[in-house]
């Protein structure tokens, strides 16, 4: 109900305070209106209002220095023609045609805040054409399109601003309903409020540029159709006003729905999509600093049946995802997010010394009426299931759980957007694969996702900065400069649903990115690393329990690299011959092999790792180096055992160069490249009993994959009824990898004992075909 | 895969105390939801050379730069790791030397895994979880080869480099591996 005064209140405002001109009609004019019906109205406009205030409870969110005006003078009038007609079937109808206007706003605040979020500007000009009638049932009933053209929408904090240029937004909606019968009990009472239906919503968008300090991120549009209901309530979650909202969306299933992202001509692309989003109980309300936002539950799916990378026009397979977020109250787990004016800087004293002084850094300058936006979040996924399909071959990630908490600031600064993120607190498991179908039992080997970087499970307590400067290593693209640690976190190597498995625990982790670039080639996605170093010290390596478990002891892993680069490709291996060296199927087969052809989808990471040595780090990374730690036989302190007392043995300094050691260039690095698919695995018995013999294949009985038999020996047919898993044909080399020197320490000495006084590895290139399958 | 190596290779070389049991693979693959993976392929080392042996990359030493096909004897074709264990810049390297070739094998599991029983009765007291590496029935060896060598130098390159090579292998042929390799923490951590 507040939003409905709220937009009387600014209707009404924008007619008291409106400058208008009239103007004479012209005989000409005149005459080209003979037999016409309606009104046209035609509006000069300049509205400035100095403090336009929503309040909720005594709260109020305060829009000042609201303007809409020219977009060449801020002094002038903007123009609009308003063209009224009753049709036929008894429907208004209204055109709205606005020439170039400029919308802005001073600031946001909340209750006077000191702090706002910052200055906004949008400038376009529109057409609009919307038609509305009553409906024999009561309430209203009607049609509405509308086209935003040449818009730019400018966001700004303490002077500094980042903009998306050259919007172009189109919409329409067949046919859309707004009745006041919705009914809700969810506050305990029953309440009445609006109806809202849309048949066929369809809208596309397209944003020429997304800029900081003038330079290009990259190009966003998309093409979307959905249908959607939704009941609006007065009242939010606390006190008695506000808004709650609940929607229930249908994404239209269209070959021509897609999000695309563009970097300079080449393209990231997600198309195909449909889906469902569902909301229960959205609220929106002002509190004492903050605007507050949640929900009791969000469930829904989200298909793409093709994605691309780079302009190839070979997908990457597709995804399949469906999720629900709800509140746990059982756990004090929920979904909220508080949005406050200003940026809220973290209590530094509270911070692990490892990141304290990256954050006072990363904040100094800003202070209590600095603007910008700050964000306390709270979530809980209680379950997701994310499919990838490969030439048809489906492997579901199952069980995806998480819940946390984080607060987050964002503003603009000289050519950068600035992302705080402080007691990033949480949790997150996989229980495992299914694999063929998504009603296939559960299986182990989530596993395998490590060589995509993804732990099975974590639980985290991070703090982290980022610096995210427009331009990508060539033209546009993105470039990030970060501090990120990970404080006395668990990470789940190989983890059952149970939470059992191997752990590396007590992990601090501290990590430092410079000149990061993301581009998109024409090939690709491209990360250039241009020099990271870290430090992730495992307290104890643990088999089984995350707690219980014993310990292997304490592992320290530095790394120190520079103009390291990550891609990903489309496409995965192709055909493949495993066991022999041959390039077509039958020579592969006359040599031993087996052939495979795993089709055209799946997808490639290469990965080049520039291990540096000692010498090459300065300024912040002087000292850096790559080592590695095992400990064990610690003294143990109040049960813990403590770092530094044990017996270490200790791989000091290694380093990657180009064939003539430390001193040599370091341009080849060691190079990893992983071709991806998803394909059928040849999995043998390895024993004798009633099942069958030792050396007979496993293969499912149908393509539901749930039970299966033994067969001395497959036909074609049973052979693609074979275990699905992951075929990963890598490729490892390196021209040179030296180890400075491998050390043993005692607890009793300064310094460590040197075994071996170095190790040189060289010309190395080992190439695996390995296909990974989940033990059901 | 890198990182599964790595921890497969980390723990291989670790002192950890290992046991290998008789096979117990019916049960591990009717229990729902245990993770695990079971691995089936080929690991093949510079079957056509290694990078440093690209003629075509002109910063490689001409030391390096060899054709190496398949079929190539040349001693560079390999890989080769030299290890200092003397006292630094007075001592030689012992050498591993030309190595290449190709493993394969079908069905290679690791999973982790409960001890509860069995053992002679040291299961029950030893009640906790081990890493279970399932080797696999028959490893094929494809032309496995290395050198065993002794340098005063590390690299090739360097100046006045020379090697006394003491032995070679070549492997060809099918090696049985049966059983598993239970891997688990003991002692103080």
């Amino acid at each position: 109900m507040k939003n409905i005064k709220l937009i009387l209140c600014v209707i009404g405002n924008s007619l008291a305070f409106s400058a208008y001109s009239l103007e004479q009609l012209s005989d000409s004019s005149l005459s080209g209106v003979q037999g016409q019906a309606g009104l046209t109205i035609e509006q000069s406009q300049l509205l400035n209002i100095g403090n336009l205030s929503y309040t909720d409870d005594a709260n109020s969110l305060n829009i000042e220095g609201f303007r809409i005006s020219s977009q060449t003078d801020s002094n002038a009038t903007a123009s609009r023609t308003y063209t009224l007609d009753v049709l036929e079937d008894g429907s208004l109808k209204m055109k709205t045609e606005i020439e170039p206007t400029q919308l802005h706003i001073n600031g946001i605040r909340i209750n006077n805040s000191a702090a706002s979020f910052g200055d906004l500007t949008l400038n376009y000009e529109a057409i609009t054409d919307f038609s509305i009638k009553g409906m024999s049932t009561g309430g209203l009933e009607g049609k509405f399109t509308t086209g935003i053209s040449n818009a730019r929408m400018i966001w700004q904090t303490n002077g500094y601003g980042m903009s998306f240029d050259n919007i172009g937004y189109n919409a329409s909606i067949d046919n859309f309903t707004l009745e006041y019968d919705a009914t809700d009990n969810t506050k305990g009472f029953l309440r009445t409020g609006l109806a809202l239906g849309m048949d066929n919503f369809a809208f596309s968008f397209s944003t020429g540029a997304l800029s900081l300090g003038g330079v290009s991120l990259g190009e966003l549009a998309g093409n979307l159709a959905l249908s959607a209901n939704a009941q609006i309530f007065a009242g939010g979650r606390s006190g008695d006003e506000g808004l709650t909202l609940h929607s229930q969306v249908n994404i239209l299933s269209d070959v021509n729905n897609y999000v695309r992202f563009t970097d300079e001509g080449n393209s990231l692309l997600m198309g195909d999509f449909s889906g469902a989003l569902n909301l229960t109980n959205l609220t929106f309300d002002v509190e004492l600093d903050h605007l507050a936002i949640g929900f009791d539950q969000m469930d829904g799916s989200f298909n793409a049946g093709t994605i691309l990378i780079g302009d190839s026009l070979r997908p990457v397979g597709s995804i399949e995802l469906d999720f629900m977020l709800n509140d746990d109250t059982v756990n004090n787990r929920y979904n909220r997010l508080q949005l406050y004016p200003g940026i809220r800087q973290p209590d530094f004293n509270m911070m692990p010394d490892q990141i304290k002084t990256y954050a006072e850094t990363f904040y100094t300058g800003l202070g209590p009426a600095s603007e910008g936006l700050s964000m306390a979040a709270q979530w809980n996924l209680a379950n997701a299931e994310l499919s990838y399909i490969d030439d048809g071959r489906r492997v579901v990630v199952s069980g995806i759980e998480s819940y946390g908490s984080a607060n987050t600031t964002v503003d603009v600064r000289d050519k950068k957007l600035a992302i705080g993120i402080s007691d990033l607190i949480g949790s997150y498991s996989i229980d495992g694969l299914r694999v063929g179908s998504k009603t296939a039992p559960i299986q182990g080997g989530a596993e395998l996702l490590l060589s995509l970087e993804v732990f099975q499970a974590m639980d985290f307590d991070i703090d982290g900065f980022t610096e995210i400067t427009a331009g990508g290593i060539s033209g546009g693209g993105i470039r990030i400069d970060g501090d990120y640690f990970f404080n006395n976190s668990n990470i789940g190597l190989s983890v059952d649903e149970n939470g059992e498995g191997i752990w590396a625990t007590g992990v601090n982790y501290d990590i430092h990115l410079r000149d990061i670039t993301f581009d998109v080639e024409s090939d690709g996605l491209k990360i250039n690393r241009g020099e990271q170093w870290s430090t992730m010290d495992i307290a104890n390596l643990r088999w089984g329990n995350k707690n219980t478990g014993r310990s292997l002891g304490r592992v320290k892993l530095e790394r120190f690299e520079q103009n390291s680069s990550l891609a990903v490709l489309p496409g995965g291996a192709g055909q493949v011959c495993v066991g022999a060296s041959a390039s077509t199927e039958s020579t592969c087969g006359s040599g031993g092999g087996r052939w495979e052809d795993r089709g055209d989808q799946g997808m490639t990471v290469a990965l080049t790792a520039k291990l540096a040595d000692i010498s090459k780090g300065s300024g912040d990374s002087a000292g850096a180096k790559n080592r590695l730690t095992w400990e064990n036989n610690r003294t143990v302190t109040d049960g813990q055992p403590v770092n530094g007392t044990g017996t270490q043995i200790i791989f000091d300094n290694y380093s990657t160069n180009d064939g003539l050691g430390t001193a040599d260039s370091n341009d080849y690095g060691l190079q990893a490249n992983l071709n991806i698919d998803v394909y059928e695995t040849k999995v043998l018995k390895k024993s004798t009993d009633a099942l069958g013999s030792i050396g007979d294949e496993l293969i499912y009985n149908d393509a539901s994959r749930t039970d299966f038999t033994y067969v001395t020996s497959p036909s074609a047919a049973q052979k693609s009824l074979r275990p699905l898993g992951f075929a990963v044909q890598g490729n490892v080399s390196f021209k040179e990898l030296n180890i400075g020197a491998v050390q043993l320490k005692h607890p009793d000495i300064a310094t460590p004992e040197t075994v071996f006084y170095g190790v040189v590895m060289q010309n190395l290139n080992l190439t695996t075909n390995l296909t990974a399958t989940p033990i059901q | 895969m890198i990182k599964i190596i790595i921890i497969i290779a980390t723990f291989i070389y670790l002192p950890l105390s290992v046991a290998l049991e008789p096979l117990a693979e019916e049960d591990m693959q009717k229990v729902q939801g245990q993770g695990g993976v079971y691995l089936s392929g080929d690991i093949t080392i510079n079957d056509t050379g290694g990078p440093l042996n690209n003629m075509a990359d002109t910063s490689n030493p001409s030391v390096w730069q060899k054709n190496c096909t398949t079929t190539s004897t040349d001693v560079r074709c390999g890989a080769r790791i030299a290890v200092n264990a003397g006292d630094g810049s007075n001592s030689g390297w012992l050498v591993l030397d030309n190595i290449r070739g190709r493993f394969s094998f079908e069905g290679l599991t690791l999973t982790t895994r409960t001890i509860d029983s069995g053992f002679d009765g040291d299961g029950a007291a030893f009640n906790n979880d081990v890493l279970e590496i399932g080797l696999p029935n028959t490893v094929n060896y494809g032309d496995v080869s290395y050198t065993l060598a002794n340098s005063n130098q590390a690299r090739p390159t360097d100046t006045g480099f020379q090697q006394t090579d003491i032995f070679s292998v070549n492997i060809n042929g099918d090696v049985s591996l049966r059983g598993n390799l239970l891997l688990f923490p003991t002692g103080n951590p």
